[in-house]
């Protein structure tokens, strides 16, 4: 075996440890999130307690306060921010653009006016059910994800990168100042959730938000992961892709959808949170390179770690009240990413 | 042996017809250079016979069927379609980028089989390009990094190659190395090769078979000699050339060049 032979095989070696390692690191980070979590909030839980509580033991005031209050949020933070994640892989992915994330295109301010019409139109406290939430949701960003995209697409071209951007600022703008005119129309308490949800507060705090969420994740998850060799093929840009054999408007259409249905059902039920969709597939990226195969189950970790960490840090800090977990994100993300752009200058 | 061919091909970008009535057919198993000034149509050609480019009216023929009626996939299975400078993720490393040439083959999750391992190790060794397997794509040289977009389009075991300007911002060294990779490609393995280029005298060189176009016409095909002449460069470049025999290789090379008449009287005053 010559020299380069060896070189090569111990390179995958490592590659393929390193891809395990980080799969590995970021669910022992998960659960240590889940436990630091369960543990921290307005009334504390000794570890042991929430132990003795989780399996079985523990008073009927220790139980409502991890099962009913604590754990149903926790796994929301966790879903969303995978949800939030992935959606912006894949947005980033078939854009081409590393600064594309769900809010480009218009998901965030899509969703945020149709849950503003709920509010205006069924009050803040009459949901009648949160299972319609994310299809509102998932009406309201498809339909700013559609127009953006018309406005966006090139005849026979599919979107350009930069065109969709454009379009996507210019149709978000839209979005925003009609949701301006809106609250101006809401009473106290419509006002009080719809802020308080524009700021990315986990305002599910109860097992009807995890079944709302879950089955969209369950259903898009295995999905996304059949689209990996067609999201890497689109990587390269979209003449190599159709030379490979991709469908590259096909495939960029369907992708879409699937990002605004995983960004929207997670904004519907933890509310506004940015910045996830932006960080996660970048932290990813720099621990497992650019293939889409490992790099789309390790950004939904990253985005899951990224929110359930915030949401844990948002409820404690400024106790007995809380920041919303999606200001809580961007106070996190935001620091990052300028990192991100002062190296990448260089 | 897959052949392609089109017949009275219009192609337009947005409502600019770039050409307007064009047959032309590639040879099997020989080396096409297509030559031409800038704007000419050239590539839009390549383009829309690599169905990269949907024509506005006309047909192109892979193996006498429609490429219109094909999917993508089966098109990918039988032809090749490089892009001019092509640009691969951060990262990537040679082998990862090789092995995405397998795309049209695969299907659901696309694992790589025993046998698409054994056609990226085969095309990046054809393109010696073994050694360097685990190195990101970014850190190559120019040469390199066209290498190996060349060996991913081997990775599509196809034998019909399009290539649009593979030698574009390499030097001297760099543009000879990839061309004579084609040439070996073309004369070991039997791909028909089709490709623009700029560099008349390298197309002289590698080529079989010319076709010089100006305007979306086709002003003369054929053998370097018959394309290679004073009078069919004068036609598609409006240039006065001197054509001379390369001592080393006996192909026909441009020695040396004037203007006929300024560029900015004939683009009406550029």
């Amino acid at each position: 075996m010559t020299a380069w032979r060896q070189k090569n095989e111990s390179y995958k070696r490592k590659t393929a440890l390193r891809n395990t390692a980080v799969i590995i690191g970021y669910t022992a980070l998960l659960i240590l999130s889940l436990l630091v979590s369960m543990n921290t909030g307005y009334t504390r839980l000794s570890p042991l307690d929430t132990l003795r509580t989780l399996f079985g033991g523990g008073n009927d005031k220790e139980k409502l306060i991890l099962f009913d209050f604590r754990l149903p949020r926790i796994v929301v933070s966790m879903l969303a921010g995978a949800g939030l994640a992935l959606s912006g892989c894949i947005i980033q992915g078939v854009s081409k653009n590393a600064l594309a994330d769900p809010g480009l295109l218009g998901i965030n301010a899509g969703a945020g006016l149709m849950v503003l019409l709920y509010v205006l139109f069924f009050g803040a406290q009459s949901f009648l059910s949160i299972f319609t939430l994310p299809f509102l949701a998932f009406f309201g960003a498809g339909t700013a994800a559609v127009i953006i995209y018309a406005l966006a697409v090139k005849k026979g071209q599919g979107a350009a990168p930069m065109r969709l951007i454009l379009t996507g600022v210019a149709v978000q703008a839209g979005i925003s100042a009609l949701t301006t005119v809106l609250i101006i129309k809401l009473d106290d308490d419509q006002y009080d959730f719809v802020v308080a949800w524009s700021a990315g507060s986990i305002w599910g705090s109860n097992w009807k938000f995890v079944l709302a969420l879950l089955p969209w994740l369950l259903l898009l998850l295995p999905y996304v992961l059949t689209k990996a060799r067609v999201l890497d093929v689109l990587n390269l840009g979209d003449e190599t892709a159709r030379g490979l054999g991709a469908s590259v408007e096909k495939e960029q259409r369907k992708l879409l959808a699937v990002s605004v249905a995983l960004a929207a059902s997670s904004v519907a039920v933890s509310g506004s949170i940015s910045f996830v969709g932006l960080i996660a597939p970048h932290l990813a990226c720099r621990l497992v390179g650019p293939r889409h195969s490992i790099l789309l189950p390790a950004c939904a970790l990253t985005g899951a770690v990224i929110v359930s960490a915030a949401d844990t840090v948002a409820r404690v800090i400024v106790q007995p009240s809380e920041i919303p977990t999606g200001i809580m994100v961007a106070v996190l993300g935001a620091p990052y990413f300028l990192y991100l752009l002062a190296k990448s200058r260089r | 042996m897959n052949s392609i061919a089109t017949e009275s091909l219009a192609v337009a970008y947005e409502d600019n017809l770039v050409v307007s009535d064009l047959d032309l057919a590639i040879p099997q198993g020989k080396i096409t250079a297509i030559i031409g000034p800038n704007g000419c149509g050239k590539s839009t050609v390549l383009k829309a016979v690599g169905r990269i480019l949907k024509p506005k009216s006309g047909m192109v023929y892979l193996n006498g069927n429609d490429i219109q009626n094909l999917s993508t996939k089966e098109v990918a299975q039988k032809m090749a379609v490089l892009p001019q400078s092509p640009h691969a993720p951060a990262g990537l490393t040679v082998g990862e980028l090789v092995a995405y040439g397998r795309f049209p083959h695969q299907r659901g999750f696309g694992r790589l089989t025993p046998d698409d391992r054994k056609v990226v190790a085969w095309a990046l060794e054809v393109t010696r390009l073994s050694e360097l397997e685990t190195i990101a794509v970014d850190n190559l040289s120019g040469g390199q990094r066209q290498r190996v977009w060349i060996a991913m389009a081997l990775a599509q075991q196809t034998d019909l190659i399009l290539l649009d300007e593979p030698t574009t911002y390499l030097d001297l060294a760099y543009q000879l190395e990839v061309l004579e990779l084609l040439y070996r490609l073309n004369r070991e393995q039997g791909c028909t090769i089709a490709m623009v280029l700029h560099d008349l005298n390298l197309a002289a060189r590698f080529a079989d078979y010319m076709i010089a176009i100006q305007g979306g016409d086709i002003i003369c095909h054929g053998s370097p000699e018959e394309v290679m002449t004073a009078d069919v460069l004068q036609k598609t470049f409006q240039i006065d050339a001197q054509i001379a025999r390369d001592p080393r290789t006996g192909k026909p090379a441009c020695l040396s060049y004037d203007l006929i008449k300024p560029h900015y009287e004939k683009s009406g005053g550029k």
